[in-house]
């Protein structure tokens, strides 16, 4: 009996409490309909470094304009997930939603996000143009999905993480940067050491991280994925000689265990000095590369562009992650007047005073920013060069994961570099056709 | 001419008089059993005929057969994925089943601590519990090449030091090891408990004719446990089909494609690709299958006893 | 002679015993070592087996810092509710096929459907899922997570209660009727009585599977008002930053709440654990 009163007993508390907890979230997207009214706005965010400035931001905000800040975070690959299905089931909870910039062509495709131009938020020109670009959609330039071609083009959203993949190398080793691809692997051979130092870092773990890792090689070399006509252009012989460059040249003179190696992996292997040199994201420098409580290697790390390959150019990769307006949202004009104020020039100062990365080319080049950030002026260049981005079709995750897959099969011994290429070549090819694109 | 609305009333009849020929009690199973057995029959139906109708609509919602099935079934990588989950499942499960029940045995026989008993019993609760995001990050913690703690421990730090995650074969071993790791216990928890029960009438019976600690296993409490040990055999197996975070922690499903088991095939033809419709397809087809299996292995299980 | 090899067996077992246990308990002390580390061990070039310096940081982090008080509170919530209506569910479906002269068809079809909930695979059938719980309004609410719960967790509740219910015998119940006992006063003052260990170990067990659940808690909530811990722990690992710290103690966490439920009720696990399939019929 007594253990029956205490089970009705928990039984009842816990009915009671989720009655209590849950009747307030039915209003909890609410907030108003109108257009500058709202009182509270909730942020869709990826968690870690790269929303760490966008969450200091936020009690200012409330201090200013009075409006409360939501921001739920979730990991990269969850955070996509989760989007997708609240786009597909039209739903108002968030009013703002953190993208990497390789989800926008799904999104755009989709028409999931709103017009941002038409809630008032124009081009800068103290925001590098290739910022606003990516931002755009369909993309105004390279090839365009066929299937978005007759639409107009819209602003669905703003770069808040200026992200651009670079170059690092430990300048107490080698007094000069290394100029081309073909200096980096002369290099990497004169410093490898097996068991000490990694001649070079291959960040080599399945799907998206090798891609990530792999993409400025394979531009540089002069290869691609997709040509103008989104031909598959994987298995041409540049292609081929960059997936080789990285799969036998450069895995040669790498760290033990390139297969399993994500970022985290790659950062702490150069925080500890076992690295000489590999590909970087500006959210790693300060989090792990040079965080005072953990680096070995304080001021003998310095940050470059991607080096030149065989293309003659360098060309690096844009991770912008944006800010957009979802069309379900009920406040649309609130959220956007959200973004106007965190782009404005001194939220930007504030933003990048704490762990934010900026994208205005002045606080990029801010000269009292660039002691805690010494990679902020190489950033402000790689926006100016301009980067590339990865190709704007609402197929890219998919590509991405036949490639990585690939990629990873290679550096881990299963297929060679040549088949590697071929192989996710022809899985692309059948991918890209049966999505209706006029692919070879 | 009044033979046609004479037969609807006389199946009516037939039924109300099958209905009075049933006990009052036969007809309380029914009263009894149909508002809740419905309504939950409903609600667990409903999004498996979701996920038909997905499976067979395209995104616009026209009909369209059963393509998505042909482009289910025609991807190469789909046997693949059927492979690797079975040659995972082919590791781990005879482990679990097998480590369970001796440890089990063991326990059961040797140890007559009762603290010692509900210690070891508490201790295997715990991996049930704890999110599985957290066990795959400690064992990439354990596993991973330099930083990893097993290979410190086994003083093989150097290059030739053996990769766990990125080997083929040894990924496949370092995912298996951790589903071992995780339910072993839970089959021992079963298995314990069910050793239990055997009536120790009947144990004693078999050692006073001086029966072998094997022929007492054999004769006695096998019998007792087998519809137990293809009971937990059946949900383990329905398990492997779902095992999804551990994996894709430790490995991200490589090297390669090694360990992307079934759950991460399906996931990743339905959020990497995009393509709910083959997703869906893809999981009508491993119900039908596993309850084509089911109907199989339930003839021997207890489910219609009593 | 004999004594010396049973002594010699008795040794050889505690020693495989001993090495299982050991194989078994080094992930968890590994993880609770983890949690106690500072961002600077965790980046140490050899990791260390102890924390060199332990400090519980992580724990307060992951509770206060973080905000994953709240969540703690909603898996709470969500597993007590679910567990119970679980429960309630299952007696409702157990009580006529095992206490009443069901066919020995109806039984089966009962039995087997309800293992077959066990073949979906969860990735697939979570977005049917969201879209029903969309429909009816209850996205981002706690009691999505506690119907969705109750459907997941039937087999296992089923099976596990029919099994104490096959064991406890009719005549006792059938006696009160006679007596002139209606049936609901003989289910409350003999079958419910009796039932409790079964019912409380079932409990225990379906409690656990509700709190480790991941996937459904994350799909079918928005914000951290309907979140749970799981959901939280989850978001502990990102792409750059390396903060297992707190995810090792996110995971320590987790276990104690359930653990101390177990280790209150274990005889009662125990007994519900043989699944009532292997009495002496």
């Amino acid at each position: 009996m007594k253990l029956r009163m205490r089970l009705t007993t928990l039984v009842a508390i816990a009915l009671v409490a989720s009655a209590c907890t849950s009747t307030p979230s039915s209003s909890g997207s609410g907030g108003g309909t109108g257009g500058g009214t709202a009182t509270k706005l909730t942020i869709a965010a990826v968690q870690g470094v790269e929303d760490a400035g966008l969450k200091a931001l936020a009690p200012m905000y409330k201090q200013q304009k009075g409006v409360d800040i939501q921001i739920v975070e979730a990991p990269y690959d969850d955070l996509y997930s989760k989007l997708v299905n609240a786009f597909k089931a039209n739903d108002a909870t968030y009013d703002l939603i953190m993208m990497d910039d390789p989800w926008m062509p799904k999104f755009g495709t989709d028409g999931s996000l709103s017009d941002l131009g038409a809630l008032g938020i124009a081009p800068d020109p103290d925001i590098a143009q290739v910022v606003w670009d990516v931002g755009t959609w369909p993309p105004p330039r390279g090839p365009v999905p066929p299937s978005e071609k007759s639409k107009p083009k819209q602003l669905l959203g703003a770069t808040i993480v200026g992200n651009v993949e670079m170059f690092m190398y430990r300048n107490d080793l080698t007094p000069t940067a290394p100029a081309s691809y073909d200096d980096v692997l002369t290099n990497a051979k004169a410093q490898n050491k097996p068991g000490t130092v990694a001649g070079y870092i291959i960040r080599g773990k399945a799907t998206n991280p090798v891609v990530a890792d792999f993409l400025p090689i394979l531009w540089s070399q002069g290869g691609d994925v997709f040509d103008e006509n989104w031909n598959v252009v994987f298995d041409n012989d540049a292609s081929k000689a960059a997936v080789n460059f990285l799969i036998n040249d450069l895995k040669a003179v790498a760290q033990t265990d390139p297969g399993s190696t994500d970022a985290s992996d790659r950062d702490k292997i150069m925080a500890n000095g076992q690295g000489y040199q590999t590909s970087v994201w500006p959210g790693e420098i300060n989090a792990a590369v040079l965080d005072p409580s953990i680096t070995k290697v304080a001021g003998k790390v310095t940050f470059i562009p991607i080096p030149k390959g065989k293309s003659g150019k360098g060309v690096g990769m844009m991770g912008n992650w944006l800010l957009g307006v979802p069309k379900a949202s009920k406040n649309q004009q609130a959220a956007a007047d959200f973004i106007k104020w965190m782009l404005q020039k001194d939220t930007q100062l504030t933003y990048a005073q704490n762990n934010g990365i900026p994208s205005r080319t002045s606080v990029l080049k801010d000269a009292s920013l660039t002691t805690a950030n010494p990679y902020f002026p190489v950033l402000a260049d790689a926006l100016q060069a301009p980067p590339n981005w990865r190709p704007r079709t609402d197929q890219w995750n998919a590509v991405e994961t036949i490639i990585g897959t690939h990629l990873n099969k290679a550096l881990t011994g299963g297929e060679t570099a040549d088949q590697a290429a071929m192989g996710a070549a022809a899985e692309i090819r059948t991918l890209m056709k049966g999505a209706g694109y006029p692919t070879q | 001419m009044n033979a046609a609305p004479a037969r609807p009333l006389a199946f009516a009849a037939r039924i109300r008089t099958a209905w009075t020929q049933q006990s009052r009690q036969e007809r309380l199973v029914y009263k009894l059993l149909l508002p809740v057995f419905g309504t939950v029959f409903v609600l667990a139906t409903i999004p498996f005929v979701l996920a038909v109708v997905q499976a067979v609509t395209s995104d616009r919602g026209e009909f369209i057969g059963f393509e998505n099935f042909g482009r289910a079934l025609g991807n190469p990588l789909l046997y693949e994925a059927i492979k690797q989950t079975g040659l995972y499942a082919a590791i781990a499960l005879p482990i679990e089943i097998l480590g369970g029940l001796g440890i089990a045995l063991l326990v059961h026989r040797t140890v007559s601590s009762n603290v010692v008993r509900a210690a070891i019993y508490i201790a295997a609760m715990i991996p049930i519990v704890i999110p599985q995001i957290a066990v795959g990050v400690v064992f990439r913690l354990v596993y991973a090449a330099d930083s990893g703690i097993l290979n410190v421990l086994l003083g093989q730090t150097g290059p030739n030091q053996p990769l766990w995650l990125s080997s083929p074969p040894l990924a496949m071993i370092a995912t298996a090891s951790v589903d071992i790791w995780q339910w072993t216990p839970f089959v021992y928890l079963v298995m314990f408990a069910g050793l239990q029960t055997v009536p120790s009438e009947s144990v004693e019976a078999a050692q006073v004719d001086g029966a072998t600690a094997w022929m007492q296993f054999r004769h006695i409490e096998l019998p007792y446990l087998r519809p137990l040990l293809l009971l937990v055999l059946f949900f383990r197996i329905a398990d492997v089909i779902r095992v999804f975070d551990h994996v894709y922690v430790l490995t991200g499903g490589g090297p390669g494609n090694t360990t992307q088991f079934l759950s991460l095939y399906i996931y990743r033809i339905g959020f990497k690709f995009s393509d709910l419709g083959q997703a869906s397809a893809l999981a009508v087809v491993v119900m039908v299958a596993m309850i084509l299996f089911y109907t199989v292995v339930s003839r021997y299980l207890p489910a219609d006893r009593g | 002679m004999i004594h010396r090899s049973r002594r010699l067996t008795k040794v050889a077992t505690s020693a495989l015993l001993a090495l299982v246990g050991f194989i078994f308990a080094f992930p968890l002390f590994y993880l609770v070592a983890t949690s106690l580390k500072t961002k600077a061990d965790l980046f140490a070039p050899v990791p260390s087996l102890f924390p060199p310096a332990p400090t519980i940081d992580s724990y307060t982090s992951v509770l206060f810092t973080r905000g994953f008080g709240g969540l703690l509170f909603n898996s709470i919530v969500v597993g007590l509710s679910a567990t119970a209506l679980s429960i309630c569910v299952a007696f409702a479906i157990c009580y006529p096929i095992t206490r009443l002269p069901a066919s020995p068809r109806l039984r089966a079809f009962v039995l087997n459907w309800a293992l077959s909930l066990r073949f979906l695979p969860p990735v697939a059938v979570v977005i049917p899922y969201f879209a029903i719980v969309r429909t009816i309004g209850l996205y981002n609410q706690l009691p999505a997570l506690i119907l969705v719960y109750t459907i997941f967790n039937l087999p296992l509740a089923i099976w596990m209660l029919r099994g104490f219910l096959d064991e406890i015998p009719r005549e006792i119940e059938e006696a009160a009727l006679v007596d002139g006992a209606s049936r609901w006063h003989a289910f409350r003052t003999i079958l419910l009585p009796l039932s409790r260990p079964g019912i409380l170990a079932v409990a225990i067990i379906v409690f656990a599977f509700d709190w480790a659940e991941f996937l459904f808690a994350f799909i079918l909530t928005a914000t951290p008002q309907a979140m749970t811990f799981p959901v939280g722990v989850q978001g502990l690992v990102t792409q750059f930053a390396i903060i297992w710290n707190d995810m090792a103690a996110g995971g320590v966490i987790a276990i104690l709440i359930p653990l101390s439920l177990m280790i209150i009720a274990r005889r009662h696990v125990m007994s519900g654990l043989t699944f009532g399939v292997i009495r002496d019929k």
